[in-house]
C-alpha cells in the first residue's frame, strides 16, 4: 500500500504549494480539492475492508442464522433463515452482529434495538433457543459456532424479529401498575419508605418489560388469560409497597387471585431463568399466592 | 383483561385444597404401597386377608379418605392441566361437569367397593 | 394467541432439548400425574370383583393378574411412576413455601436419583415369584 500512496502524497504537496501561490484562477479550488482527497480516501479505505474481509479466516468471523418473515413481501412470505457471516471482535454483542448484518449486508433486516445497554428492554430475542436480551448476550458467551437468532415464541411476528407486544403490554396495564396510595402525606411531606420495604421490592422494580419471561412461560403460551410473569410481579413491586396501604393492597391480591392469575404459574421456573434483570419471578408468584390464600382465609 | 376479574372466579380454594390432600395422599400412598407390596405380598392377596383388613374402623376410614382425596387431587389435576391448555368458555363447562360427574360416581363405586370388602354386608 | 403463520416446532415441545430441569420436573410431574388418575379408575374397576356374590371371583382374578410377568413388570413401573409423583410433590410443596426456591434443580435431580434407586432396589420384591 505504501508505494501506491507515496506519488499521490507528492502531487499533493506540489498542487497544494500551487494552490497556495497562485490566486482564485487556479485550475483546483480548495473545495474540490477537499472533495477529490475525500473521494480518494473513501476508496482506499473500502479497499482495505475489502481485503480485511477477504483475509478474515474462520476464527475471525461468526456466523448468524437469523429468522426473515415478511408477509407484505413476497419472497419473504415463508418463513426462512438467512445465513450472515459477520467480522468478530472482542466482546461483541448479538445485537452487534445484527446491526453489522444490517448495515453491511441487507438494509431490509428488522429488528427492535434503541439503548444497547439492557435498559429499554427492546431487542428481547430467540437467541440459540433461550429468551435473551441482544444488546446483553456476548457472542463469546454463546460458546458455538453459529447463532441462531429468532423472534420471541409465543408472540406474533410482525416482520423478521420484530413481534407484536400489544398483548403483553395489556396484561401489563390490566394489574394497574402505578404507585396507588390509600392516603397521601399532607403538604409538602415526603411519603417515605423503610429501607427494609425497600429492599424488599428492590428486584421487582427492576423489570425493563422486554418480555422475555412471558415468552419463555408455557402456561401463557396456551391460556391467553393468563395474567403472566412481568404482570404478577409489578402487582408484587406495588401489593408488597408499605406505602400504598392495606386496603390498596387488598384490592391488588384481588386482581392476581383470579383464576388466570397466579394460580395458573406451574413453577417451571421458565421466567426466572430467562429474565434479564435477575427478577426471583417464581418467588415472587409463590409469595403472592400464600398472601392471596391468607387473605381469603381471613374472611373464613 | 380487567373485563373477566369477578370475586366468582377465584382459584386459591382449590389450589389450597391441592396442597392439602397432597400432603395427606404423600403419607397414604407410601403406606399403602407398602403394605401391598412388601409386607403383604400383591400376588399372595385373597378376599378373606382384604376383608380382615377392611374390617377395622381406622384402616376403613383411611382407604376411603384415601379414595376421595386422591379423586379430588386426580381429577382437580386433570381440570388444571386442561385450563393450562387454554380451554374456555362452553367447553370449559362442559368438562367440568363431566369430570364432577367421573369423580362422583368413582368414588360411590369404590365406597360400594370398600363396603362390600368389610365383613358388615 | 393467532399466529399470522405456523411456526412449528420452535414454539412446541421440539425444544425439549433447550428445556431445563424446572420444566422436566413440570413435565414428569403432569405424565405421572396422568398414569396415577388413569390407574385409580382402573384399580377401583378390578377391585369392583369384591361387589360379586362369590368371594372366589375376587381372589382369582387378582391373583390371575398377578401370575402375569407383564402385570409385574407393570406394577414396576407404577411404583416409579408413584415414587416420582411423590418426592417431586414434596419438592412443589417446598416450592409454594418458598423455601430452598435457589436449589429447585438440584432437588429434581435428586428426586430422579431417589426414584431410580427405590425402584431398582424394589424390582426383586416386585418381579419375585414370577420369573423365579
Amino acid at each position: 500500500m505504501s508505494t501506491q500512496t507515496e506519488p499521490e502524497s507528492e502531487t499533493e504537496i506540489e498542487e497544494s504549494e500551487a494552490a497556495a501561490t497562485e490566486t482564485e484562477s487556479a485550475v483546483e479550488s480548495p473545495g474540490d480539492r477537499r472533495r477529490r482527497e475525500k473521494g480518494e480516501r473513501a476508496v482506499e479505505e473500502e479497499a482495505k475492508r475489502k481485503e480485511a474481509e477477504e483475509t478474515l479466516d474462520e476464527e475471525d468471523t461468526v456466523q448468524i442464522k437469523v429468522f426473515r418473515y415478511d408477509p407484505e413481501v413476497e419472497g419473504k412470505q415463508e418463513p426462512r433463515f438467512d445465513d450472515f457471516h459477520v467480522p468478530f471482535f472482542k466482546g461483541m454483542t448479538v445485537l452487534d452482529a445484527l446491526i453489522y448484518a444490517r448495515d453491511t449486508y441487507d438494509s431490509s433486516l428488522t429488528f427492535r434495538h434503541s439503548c444497547r445497554q439492557a435498559v429499554c428492554g427492546s431487542d428481547a430475542l430467540f437467541i440459540n433457543g433461550s429468551q435473551r436480551l441482544a444488546c446483553q448476550t456476548q457472542i463469546a458467551d454463546l460458546d458455538s459456532e453459529t447463532v441462531r437468532v429468532e423472534p420471541l415464541p409465543h408472540q406474533d411476528v410482525v416482520k423478521d424479529l420484530v413481534v407484536d407486544m400489544e398483548h403483553f403490554y395489556d396484561q401489563m396495564d390490566s394489574v394497574e401498575p402505578y404507585f396507588d396510595a390509600d392516603e397521601l402525606p399532607d403538604g409538602d411531606e415526603t411519603q417515605r419508605q423503610t429501607p427494609e420495604n425497600r429492599e424488599k421490592v428492590k428486584m421487582s422494580t427492576r423489570c425493563i418489560w422486554c418480555g422475555a419471561c412471558m415468552s419463555s412461560c408455557n402456561i401463557a403460551a396456551d391460556d391467553n388469560q393468563y395474567l403472566g410473569p412481568a404482570a404478577i410481579n409489578m402487582a408484587y413491586r406495588f401489593a408488597m409497597d408499605e406505602r400504598e396501604g392495606e386496603i390498596r393492597k387488598e384490592d391488588r391480591i384481588k386482581i392476581i387471585e383470579q383464576e388466570h392469575g397466579v394460580w395458573r404459574c406451574q413453577t417451571q421456573f421458565s421466567c426466572t431463568e430467562v429474565c434479564p434483570k435477575d427478577i426471583p419471578l417464581t418467588e415472587h408468584i409463590q409469595e403472592l399466592k400464600r398472601e392471596a390464600v391468607k387473605s381469603n382465609l381471613k374472611f373464613w | 383483561m380487567a373485563e373477566h376479574y369477578s370475586s366468582f372466579q377465584r382459584g386459591g380454594t382449590r389450589w389450597l385444597l391441592q396442597r392439602v390432600t397432597a400432603v395427606f395422599l404423600i403419607g397414604v400412598l407410601a403406606f399403602h404401597f407398602f403394605l401391598l407390596h412388601f409386607v403383604n405380598h400383591a400376588s399372595e392377596i385373597t378376599f378373606a386377608g382384604t376383608a380382615v383388613r377392611m374390617s377395622q374402623v381406622g384402616y376403613f376410614a383411611t382407604m376411603w379418605l384415601f379414595l376421595v382425596t386422591a379423586t379430588f387431587h386426580g381429577v382437580n389435576g386433570v381440570y388444571n392441566a386442561l385450563i393450562n391448555q387454554g380451554l374456555e368458555g362452553t367447553r370449559k363447562n362442559a368438562v367440568k361437569w363431566l369430570l364432577v360427574l367421573a369423580s362422583l360416581l368413582l368414588v360411590a363405586q369404590g365406597t360400594r367397593v370398600a363396603i362390600a370388602m368389610t365383613n358388615l354386608v | 394467541m393467532s399466529h399470522s403463520y405456523d411456526r412449528g416446532f420452535i414454539e412446541d415441545f421440539g425444544r425439549w432439548r433447550e428445556f431445563s430441569a424446572g420444566m422436566w420436573a413440570w413435565i414428569f410431574h403432569k405424565f405421572t400425574g396422568w398414569v396415577l388418575i388413569g390407574y385409580l379408575f382402573t384399580h377401583i374397576a378390578v377391585l369392583s370383583t369384591a361387589t360379586a356374590s362369590d368371594p372366589a371371583v375376587y381372589t382369582d382374578t387378582l391373583q390371575g393378574l398377578e401370575a402375569l410377568v407383564i402385570v409385574r413388570f407393570l406394577e414396576v413401573g407404577l411404583l416409579a411412576v408413584a415414587v416420582f409423583h411423590i418426592l417431586n410433590g414434596v419438592r412443589l410443596l417446598f416450592v409454594d413455601l418458598g423455601v430452598g426456591l435457589e436449589a429447585q434443580d438440584r432437588s429434581f435431580y435428586a428426586s430422579l436419583v431417589l426414584t431410580g434407586a427405590i425402584t431398582v432396589a424394589s424390582v426383586p420384591t416386585f418381579v419375585g415369584g414370577v420369573l423365579a
